[in-house]
């Protein structure tokens, strides 16, 4: 599993963990049943607190996308979905940093999406 | 966890200091709770490394007190030293004519709780040469043979104090990841001064801001992330903001009828005070650690 985070990015950083495991969920990197790093060995790889990492694990293991295998570690839930739903709230999450970073730089949601569409239609993007 | 009572490692009330004509410490109350990572930030001469030695009582206050697990540094001094794990500024480390070797096995004796294999693990880690004489190590050699001193112990506190200073960017990151596995492993509170937040931001869950001896602000990461916030108004020609704000007023920046604010408070207070003096609130941002940091130390240098 691949995981990156973004210091200057200001959503928390179990946040931005939790956000990395559910897209390796989505695109397939991670299927049911998959082992995931221990939080040590995940806290040590990001250089992040372990408590952070605790926290991604826990709020994940709540939705179901993960479970606690007593003694063995953390793995995928069987049940785990890549269907429709997950990639809706997978594009929202991206849509939503779109238009939050528009905003900042003065960009109107119409604008934005023209733009985008303009640029989507030419082959080098 | 929140709804019980936080208990903390580190309380100090008033503490105050002078060196001379200049003042390190003014006033500053520290609260650091157990199993935080705390990250004290501050520009150089802001005061950290002096809270740091008044904490070890290397240093003595003019004024005020601090507790270190329940213990008086002024008093209990070399207890309160038994339960840290400590990083200098200074890379001048002592006894210069012992091989780095010997330091460590001298070093060791001191503390019942030093871990030997551990010891070793670090030595390798760190990649610290145990013939070498103490004398001829490098400013990066010798962060390097602190850190393994600083954990070998695996102490319950540890002070940190601009750990990552002298490290290339490769040492610097492994220095850290092998913290962040220190903390997995070991139930640890761990304050870090630094000038350079960046360099440590990924570890950070408390935030304290020290400006000329000053502690301008202390909070959690989370409520520093909901509490410092970017404002973006549009405001009428000439508009002036409500005095009880402008105290509360970092930064700001201009362009046109619009005005950007970096401001302090809970965000429903801020946007009705806002709201209640003309303005219309268009956007509200959360910042990164660093620019929420950053703020609170913009606030001294402004006009």
């Amino acid at each position: 599993m691949l995981v990156n985070l973004d210091p200057h990015d200001a959503r928390p950083l179990y946040f931005q963990i939790m956000e990395e495991v559910r897209r390796a969920v989505v695109v397939g990197s991670l299927k049911a049943e998959d082992p995931l790093p221990s939080v040590r060995e995940l806290a040590a790889e990001l250089v992040v607190n372990p408590r952070t990492v605790s926290q991604a694990y826990q709020e994940l293991e709540r939705e179901g996308v993960i479970y606690v295998r007593r003694g063995q570690g953390t793995f995928v839930s069987p049940t785990v979905k890549r269907g429709a739903g997950e990639r809706r709230s997978l594009a929202q999450a991206v849509a939503k940093r779109a238009l939050l970073d528009a905003r900042r730089n003065g960009v109107g949601a119409e604008e934005l999406v023209t733009m985008i569409q303009k640029l989507a239609a030419r082959e080098d993007v | 966890m929140s709804g019980l009572p936080e208990s903390f490692a580190i309380v100090t009330d008033g503490l105050s200091m002078r060196y001379g004509s200049e003042t390190a410490l003014d006033g500053v109350d520290l609260r650091v709770p157990e199993g935080a990572v705390y990250v004290l930030i501050g520009a150089n001469g802001a005061g950290k490394s002096t809270a740091m030695k008044v904490l070890l009582n290397l240093v003595r206050p003019d004024a005020g007190r601090a507790e270190v697990f329940g213990l008086d540094t002024a008093s209990q001094g070399p207890q309160v030293r038994a339960h840290v794990g400590y990083i200098p500024e200074s890379h001048e480390q002592d006894y210069k004519w012992m091989t780095c070797g010997r330091l460590i096995r001298h070093v060791a004796v001191h503390y019942p709780a030093w871990d030997h294999e551990y010891a070793a693990h670090l030595i390798d880690i760190f990649d610290v040469r145990l013939q070498r004489k103490v004398a001829t190590l490098s400013k990066g050699e010798t962060r390097r043979l602190q850190f393994v001193l600083a954990l070998a112990h695996r102490p319950p506190l540890l002070l940190l104090d601009e750990p990552a200073d002298g490290l290339d960017p490769m040492v610097r990151n492994r220095a850290l990841a092998q913290l962040a596995e220190h903390l997995a492993d070991t139930p640890t509170t761990v304050v870090i001064a630094t000038h350079h937040i960046a360099e440590v931001e990924s570890l950070a869950d408390h935030v304290g801001v020290l400006s000329a001896g000053r502690l301008v602000a202390q909070m959690s990461r989370d409520e520093l992330r909901r509490t410092v916030l970017r404002y973006r108004l549009e405001v009428p020609e000439g508009w002036q903001p409500p005095p009880e704000l402008r105290v509360t007023s970092m930064r700001r920046s201009r362009a046109g009828r619009e005005v950007q604010w970096t401001l302090v408070g809970e965000p429903d207070d801020v946007t009705a005070r806002l709201a209640a003096a003309g303005a219309t609130v268009r956007d509200v941002t959360p910042l990164a650690l660093e620019e929420a940091a950053m703020a609170f130390l913009a606030e001294e240098g402004a006009p």
